[in-house]
């Protein structure tokens, strides 16, 4: 017999509203599976009634996190999709922020990562680094959190020479911290006992569950976007994707602290290397991109993001459509979260592996149509459109 | 009478105590968030020494809850008992002279029982709530018991042994200092088996909040929870005032002579803090260990440790 533990949808270890069914025997878990469903906001319906600009916004605010992502996901899409010329500059502006998002990211799973093990000094520590990024954050772009840099086109301010050496400056700090909790995950034995063999995801299972990100590249798989499908000027711009083979906990903090220095060296190379020129092709407000359709593909700071557009001619989206990475890691999460074989998976496990994947469920929720005996039901697409106006 | 019922309830006895227990608390959370590059209480007092006391005073206000399903009687008598425990066990420990409030021959070993008393009380808290959390958590503090209440008790008795006697108060007036040669192992075994008991970082495996958010404590309200935090204060003050008894040499130190029963009090908060310093640097710099790691912990070394420490303790003697 097991006990059924419920883990949310109100939960310290996540503030969003997910639960995880855990069915337990003593301190093991022998059966796990997550429900992600309860915010659906509607955003990819609410998208189809919006110009492709006004679209902008409502794609920046699907996560508040990874707000850079979306909106260089959803700016290349319908430039794309529009066939718009960005210029230059603007690409290598918006590779800067995109990094720079990445950073305050990371930094912030990294506080998380250290809050589920219980090191609470760790956690207060990264979310003080954090704050720098922030302060530049808002130095480039206006907005702490939310930038609203990107825009169809370019972007929306340049980064003038004072602010590059602003930025600089407080990196190189930030950089001797973050190589001191690289140090800290290498060496803490309290944190590589809760870490190490924890969530374990072989390289095989990964590619079986599509797991994508740092997840992925934890698993020893080198599989990045700005590498394999590079979407901004990352030819131009030197950088190492972080590959661990650990498989597990600690492989996935440390390609996302590796990476952290990473996006370092990669912004303070695209400030020197950034070709001077316009930042922003205009756009008419209102544009109508021929019928078609289009697909982008971002490595957002938690994985491969992707945007999908179709477009019938008119000046609104036909159709909208978002994959989060964490929707694609949450198979890879219920597969490590069941103790398989003698890899036993304690209580005190689940926030770490839960965790490692770096959750997003805002982002990820999905509606799901269950008829009265439980049964869950399919849409098509097509369906969907023809029920458009059935009330 | 009065004179009876004034030591019995306010110096040195019950206020005293609460006083010092918040005092204690106050200074952990404070070296903690400077740990942290916080600023830690700051508001309540100068620099926010009444925090404790006005959080304590914020839960007295607070809705009584008791949930569907939950042992009254237990859920109910659980914190009276924990609180009633650690005050009669600190009321042996010398806090303010020589001598405990109450003291006589073997009141060491009562402390001692006393204690584990009230981790079974912890453990009848959690199983009188109807959550599932509260399940878990008091299962997890049944099972740390079995880790270190041995090496606790041992290292205890490895001092008393030494010392030759079972009297706290005879300990703490002859005044010496064991943190040196054999009795450091005695007094690391000590501090490790006390941060388990206190159920702090990294032992807080009970109360876990990433993992069963509150564990035994979570549907506690109000007065109840009140009680179980001063009871927690107070055990803190328990636990530094028995390091202070048995390694640090009791509320004993230089002092110009007619002056010792002043001075008394002042020693024992100086070394009672210097133990939560201790408690509060290890709270700041750790990580919480999993409950399977520390039972093995437990067995694998401090056991054994304090076993061989004991024994070498009695054959020195």
């Amino acid at each position: 017999m097991g006990l059924y533990l419920p883990v949310g949808p109100q939960h310290p270890i996540h503030p969003e509203a997910t639960l995880i069914k855990l069915k337990v025997e003593g301190e093991h878990v022998v059966d796990a599976d997550i429900d992600a469903s309860f915010v659906h906001r509607g955003i990819e319906k609410a998208l189809e009634r919006k110009t492709y600009v006004q679209g902008l916004f409502l794609a920046e605010r699907i996560c508040g996190i990874c707000n850079v992502a979306h909106t260089t996901c959803y700016t290349l899409n319908v430039e794309g999709l529009a066939g718009i010329e960005v210029p230059q500059r603007a690409l290598w502006l918006r590779l800067i922020v995109e990094e720079l998002a990445r950073v305050s990211s990371h930094l912030l799973w990294l506080g998380l990562l250290a809050h589920v093990v219980g090191f609470e000094s760790l956690f207060m520590l990264a979310f003080r680094d954090r704050e720098v990024v922030l302060d530049l954050m808002e130095e480039i772009t206006g907005g702490r959190v939310t930038s609203g840099y990107n825009v169809i086109g370019g972007v929306r301010r340049d980064i003038d020479a004072a602010t590059a050496y602003k930025i600089k400056s407080s990196l190189a700090k930030l950089k001797e911290r973050v190589v001191k909790y690289r140090r800290l995950l290498e060496e803490d034995p309290i944190v590589r006992a809760r870490t190490v063999g924890v969530g374990y995801l072989s390289p095989s299972e990964a590619r079986e569950l599509l797991a994508v990100g740092p997840v992925a590249r934890a698993s020893g798989i080198a599989y990045d976007i700005r590498v394999n499908d590079p979407y901004l000027v990352h030819e131009e711009v030197p950088f190492n994707p972080v590959v661990y083979d650990t498989c597990d906990a600690w492989g996935r903090a440390m390609v996302r602290v590796g990476e952290i220095l990473e996006s370092i060296e990669m912004i303070v190379y695209a400030l020197d290397h950034a070709p001077s020129g316009e930042i922003r092709a205009r756009v008419p407000p209102i544009f109508r991109p021929p019928p078609g359709e289009n697909v982008t593909r971002v490595e957002a700071p938690r994985g491969e993001l992707l945007h999908y557009v179709r477009s019938d001619g008119s000046e609104k989206p036909y159709r909208y459509k978002v994959r989060t990475p964490t929707l694609a890691n949450l198979p890879a999460a219920i597969s490590m979260l069941k103790s398989r074989g003698d890899r036993v998976v304690h209580i005190a496990d689940v926030p770490v592996i839960f965790g490692s994947i770096d959750p997003c469920i805002c982002c990820t929720a999905r509606v799901l149509v269950v008829n009265e005996k439980g049964a869950a039901k399919e849409f098509q697409l097509d369906e969907l459109a023809a029920k458009r106006w059935a009330r | 009478m009065i004179a009876e019922a004034l030591r019995a309830f306010v110096y040195p006895g019950i206020a005293y105590m609460v006083a010092l227990a918040l005092l204690l608390e106050w200074l952990d959370r404070k070296i903690v968030a400077r740990l942290q590059n916080r600023v830690g209480p700051y508001y309540a007092g100068p620099h926010g020494l009444l925090q404790p006391l006005a959080d304590l005073i914020k839960l007295l206000a607070k809705e009584d809850v008791v949930p569907l399903g939950a042992d009254g009687i237990l859920f109910t008598l659980s914190p009276i008992a924990a609180f009633v425990v650690v005050t009669v066990a600190a009321a042996f420990v010398p806090l303010a002279s020589t001598s405990g409030l109450v003291s006589a021959e073997g009141d060491a070993v009562a402390v001692l029982a006393l204690i584990t008393i009230y981790l079974l009380l912890v453990y009848t808290a959690g199983a009188a709530s109807p959550s599932r959390y509260s399940q878990v958590g008091a299962v997890r503090a049944a099972h740390m018991l079995l880790g270190f209440e041995i090496p606790l008790m041992l290292s205890c008795l490895g001092v008393l042994a030494s010392a030759g006697s079972f009297r706290l108060s005879e300990l703490a007036a002859r005044g010496s200092v064991r943190v040196f040669g054999l009795h450091a192992v005695g007094f690391a075994i000590f501090l490790i088996a006390a941060q388990a008991e206190l159920e702090r970082l990294p032992f807080d495996i009970p109360e876990a909040e990433q993992e069963i958010v509150s564990g035994w404590l979570v549907e506690y309200s109000s007065w109840r929870l009140a009680l179980f935090r001063l009871a927690r204060d107070i055990e803190l003050l328990l636990l530094s005032g028995l390091a202070v008894t048995l390694f640090l040499g009791g509320p004993v130190g230089p002092s110009p002579p007619g002056a010792e029963p002043l001075l008394y009090p002042l020693y024992f908060i100086a070394k009672a803090a210097l133990i939560v310093f201790l408690f509060s640097l290890v709270r700041a710099s750790t990580a919480r260990i999993r409950l399977d790691q520390f039972v093995t912990f437990c067995w694998r070394y401090l056991v054994p440790t304090s076993f061989a420490y004991f024994a070498l303790a009695v054959l020195v003697a």
